[in-house]
């Protein structure tokens, strides 16, 4: 070809290129929310309900708990400790205390974990199976064709859905704190924001993986992603504290949270949860490791899931590419 | 000298596969529940130089879409190779995205929410051009595409032809070396199409470095603004060469047909060089003649008016009918296009 | 009628192809199963976290949970199913004008398309019981003259359902694409206002105020009260007899019926008059 022709490819280009397309595809997103306002009332204030249910569950089994200790039987004249009956008027205050502050606790693990469900939900629906929608459209196909990186256009859908799902996220908590009551005592916000941030960075790189099989499949991958979504939300501990599973009987529950190990928000929430109800919550027996280790495992994630998603995606595209798929609609 | 576009013996087939049925129900021919391999392309070689404006004909099935895939790096070849820009499509992609673009007739890209513009601008900076200069361009290129006045409109109100001159304009907005234009007129009313077909040959023949492969079922399109076509049908390619070449190629003689005033000798005619056939049919009441002159060139033209002139007789009209593409068309590939 | 049949017949089939045919049916019966008992988990596991942390278990309250929860799949299902039409065929396939156009009731045709889900959350809640019951010791008994009256408030309770989904599509004509966020969130108002995992009692006063406006919450508790008598949670509902819920029921279905056509044509309407049937909104 003519001199005329030659195009750059040194680093400076390539990041510049990245960071423009990262900008343009998360344009329409922040357009879109402020065109469309109804997103407010669709996205962010309904699912609150959900969230709503679930600490109303927990206040259910609460207020069962403090009926069977505060309640005098024949058999039991202080009440129903646990797994037996309360010997004195003290151990049923004890038990009584325990059971306010375990319900209180699970409470605001609810709260959080409805925060971080606000970014999973992006990463998964917004941002991983967008590329279904953009291939449905026959957007997918100009994507593909242009030289930026595909990590660039999956990051600017993150970003762009961020204004979103962050008005969720705070939605959820001013609405735990001020609705629910919850409190929460931040005595590191720095170690906080580290472990948040990480943690994000650790699911969209997951978020990534699971985009890299929309190049492929079409309504497999989204009804797999569909799928995925529930057991992601129990064995991660979204609504609850994941290590109230190791010392469950049986050891499903520990297989259940093992598995969960591997989705980044796993140890984000535990840390978190440490970080806002502190160590000695339910006891400070549940929780899996400290906050420095989870940190590090976070970080370790991030990196590998990152690495992860850029090579899934280029051989997911070249899989596609080959049995023609890439550009194919209504699979 | 480098081409723009090259293949080499470039195959692609796709794997069939087996209905899904939850519910098996029998058919009478067993064939339809087994959907088998199809060979889009079969040993397509090609060569298109840098500057050219190439043409791809054929009917629907052909391949051609299948072939600007391939090119735009969205599709693997099963064999053969393919090389844009120098570059292999299928082991260095980056390069050749830097340098391409493609427009699809009928494209329902784009984003309902967003204005013509915003949607322009967003697909530029995948290619990393700077927001000033894509804005600059686009004005400009809507102006010249007579989208100006629909500039803020959201794409969700555009009309077809709107949205296909919004997709035109993305197509040069980042100023590629090569574009693929996979029917790029459909549904554009005649002011429009040819407002795109002139603005693309003025861009490929007004600028060093600029390839165009445009695919058409307008033949007229395809004939009036490519410096080559190549025919493709079932894969294959059945001929590549200018318009006019492959017109030669059907039928080498020119057709006259005369209105003439009312001739009393006409035996001359066949006696003229050139003239391998003649008729003529006399209309008494108008007391005029028709002649139907087949002539191996134009040459003997010269002399027919001149005999004509010779005997008294006044020529009231001329007409010469060509062979078209559509008549090459339809000789190679057996029919039209459906 | 003829057509309205045949209308619905033709939706019902492709309301079927859409939700089978995208994979092999040995897969699509796997995650039929899967799905749902996956969805019961979170609320298993949340349990059993509470059970493990206060070393103490109550039985009733789980059964309650997961029988209302079970029961919760046709909720969630049914209102997708129906407002989600408008959407996949305007923002996806983009297939909406050419069914509109044509001499059918777009309204029966929304029914039709639901139908598919109704049969495949019936699988589902089957599932989800039977799983409950064989491996978590969920209290389910349902006595044989019990049966006819499950069968009429199934009935009601779904025809209800469908109802209330036509009028979320017909709110859906006008507004951009959120189904995840309705998927999610209206069906979020009938999980904490209709009594589904835990009594009406644990609400405030005004919230049970609203669950006893909403039919949903006589159909949750009778079916319970029909599936499983020997759970004892107080319902709030103890005064109401099976004949005033049914009543309840019956009235709601006609009302919400009615509504749902008044809607569903003011949304049509407005959506037509804005040119917005067959718009798109992709972001």
């Amino acid at each position: 070809m003519s001199a005329s022709t030659a195009r750059r490819t040194d680093l400076r280009y390539r990041i510049g290129l990245n960071l423009h397309a990262v900008v343009g595809r998360s344009y329409p997103r922040i357009i879109g929310a402020n065109r469309e306002p109804s997103w407010i009332f669709f996205e962010a204030l309904l699912p609150l309900l959900g969230i709503a249910a679930y600490v109303f569950v927990y206040q259910a089994f609460g207020s069962r708990a403090l009926d069977a200790i505060m309640t005098s039987t024949a058999s039991a004249p202080w009440g129903i400790c646990g797994d037996h009956a309360c010997l004195d008027a003290a151990e049923q205050a004890l038990e009584r205390a325990k059971a306010l502050a375990n319900t209180n606790a699970l409470i605001a693990s609810v709260v959080l974990g409805g925060t971080m469900v606000a970014f999973w939900l992006n990463v998964l629906w917004s941002m991983a199976s967008q590329l279904y929608w953009e291939k449905e459209i026959g957007n997918l196909q100009l994507y593909m064709m242009a030289p930026m990186n595909r990590m660039a256009l999956l990051g600017g859908m993150a970003v762009g859905g961020m204004v979103m799902t962050s008005m969720r996220a705070v939605s959820t908590l001013v609405a735990g704190i001020l609705v629910f009551g919850v409190v929460f005592q931040v005595a590191d916000p720095l170690l906080l924001l580290a472990v948040f941030f990480t943690a994000l960075v650790a699911l969209y790189g997951l978020g990534m993986m699971f985009a890299s099989l929309y190049l492929l499949w079409g309504r497999e991958a989204w009804n797999l992603s569909a799928l995925m979504e529930e057991p992601i939300f129990f064995s991660s501990g979204f609504y609850f504290p994941i290590g109230g599973l190791y010392n469950m009987p049986g050891g499903w529950g520990r297989a259940v949270a093992i598995i969960g190990a591997f989705v980044p928000a796993t140890f984000g929430l535990d840390a978190l949860r440490q970080l806002t109800l502190g160590r000695t919550a339910f006891g400070g027996t549940i929780w899996i490791f400290d906050v420095q280790t989870e940190l590090y495992i976070l970080l370790l994630m991030a990196v590998v899931f990152l690495i992860l998603a850029r090579y899934s995606l280029a051989y997911l595209e070249t899989l596609a590419k080959r049995e023609g798929k890439l550009t194919s609609r209504h699979q | 000298m480098p081409y723009a576009v090259e293949t080499r013996d470039l195959t692609r087939v796709f794997a069939g596969k087996k209905k899904r049925r939850l519910r098996r129900k029998p058919t009478p021919n067993a064939d339809e529940n087994h959907l088998g391999p199809v060979t889009a392309l079969d040993g397509v070689s090609l060569q298109i130089r840098e500057g050219e404006l190439f043409g791809l004909l054929g009917p629907n099935g052909a391949g051609k879409t299948t072939l600007i895939k391939i090119l735009a790096t969205l599709l693997l070849p099963t064999s053969g190779q393919a090389l844009v820009a120098g570059h292999d499509v299928t082991k260095d992609p980056f390069p050749i995205r830097q340098r391409i673009n493609m427009v699809s007739g009928g494209e329902t890209s784009g984003y309902g929410l967003l204005t013509a513009r915003e949607n322009i601008w967003m697909f530029s900076q995948f290619y990393g051009v700077p927001s000033k200069v894509s804005k600059e361009r686009i004005d400009e290129l809507m102006h010249i595409f007579g989208l100006w006045d629909k500039r803020d409109a959201k794409v969700r109100m555009l009309s077809t032809g709107q949205r296909q001159k919004m997709n035109m304009i993305r197509g040069f907005v980042t100023d590629p070396d090569i574009l693929f234009l996979d029917e790029p007129t459909l549904g554009l009313d005649v002011n429009a199409a040819r407002v795109i077909r002139e603005y693309v040959m003025n861009w490929v023949r007004g600028q060093s470095g600029k390839t165009v492969l445009l695919t058409s079922h307008y033949m007229a399109e395809a004939d009036q603004m490519c410096d080559r076509i190549a025919i493709i049908d079932k894969g294959r390619i059945l001929a590549c060469d200018t318009p006019s070449n492959l017109k030669r190629m059907i039928r080498t003689e020119t057709t006259f047909q005369l209105e003439v005033d009312t001739i009393p000798d006409t035996t001359s005619f066949m006696g003229l060089r050139g003239v391998k056939n003649f008729s003529h049919k006399n209309d008494i009441s108008k007391n005029r003649s028709h002649l139907t002159f087949i002539l191996e060139d134009e040459g003997p033209v010269a002399e027919i008016l001149s005999s004509i002139t010779s005997q008294g007789a006044k020529v009231h009209s001329l007409q010469k009918s060509e062979t078209t593409l559509e008549d090459v068309f339809i000789s190679m590939v057996g029919r039209g296009l459906d | 009628m003829n057509t309205f049949w045949r209308t619905f017949k033709v939706a019902a089939w492709l309301g079927w192809e859409m939700d089978s045919n995208w994979t092999e049916p040995w897969l699509f019966m796997v995650y039929s199963v899967v799905k749902p008992i996956a969805g019961a988990f979170i609320l298993v596991l949340m349990y059993t976290v509470f059970a493990v942390i206060g070393n103490r278990q109550d039985p009733a309250a789980f059964s309650y949970m997961y029988v209302g929860n079970s029961f919760f799949i046709f909720v969630g299902s049914v209102l997708f199913g129906t407002f989600q039409v408008i959407q996949s065929d305007r923002e996806w396939y983009q297939t909406i004008r050419y069914v509109y156009i044509s001499p059918i009731s777009y309204y029966v045709y929304i029914v039709g398309r639901a139908v598919s889900k109704v049969g495949v959350a019936a699988f589902a809640v089957a599932i989800t019981l039977v799983f409950g019951v064989a491996f978590l010791g969920v209290e389910v008994h349902m006595t044989l003259d019990a049966v006819p009256l499950f069968v009429a408030s199934m009935i009601l309770g779904l025809a209800v359902l469908l109802a209330i989904g036509i009028c979320l599509g017909g709110v859906s004509f006008l507004t951009a694409k959120h189904s995840h966020g309705l998927a999610e969130g209206i069906p979020g108002i009938f999980y904490v206002f209709c009594g589904v995992l835990f009594p009406l009692s644990i609400l405030p006063p005004w919230g049970q105020a609203i669950g006893q406006a909403i039919p949903l919450t006589y159909w949750f508790d009778i079916t319970r009260r029909l599936i499983a008598p020997t759970i004892g949670v107080d319902t709030t509902l103890a005064g109401y007899s099976h004949f005033t819920i049914m009543l309840l029921l019956v009235v709601s279905s006609v009302a919400f019926f009615g509504l749902s056509i008044l809607i569903f044509k003011t949304g049509e309407y407005f959506a037509r008059k804005a040119g917005k049937i067959d718009m798109t909104t992709s972001y």
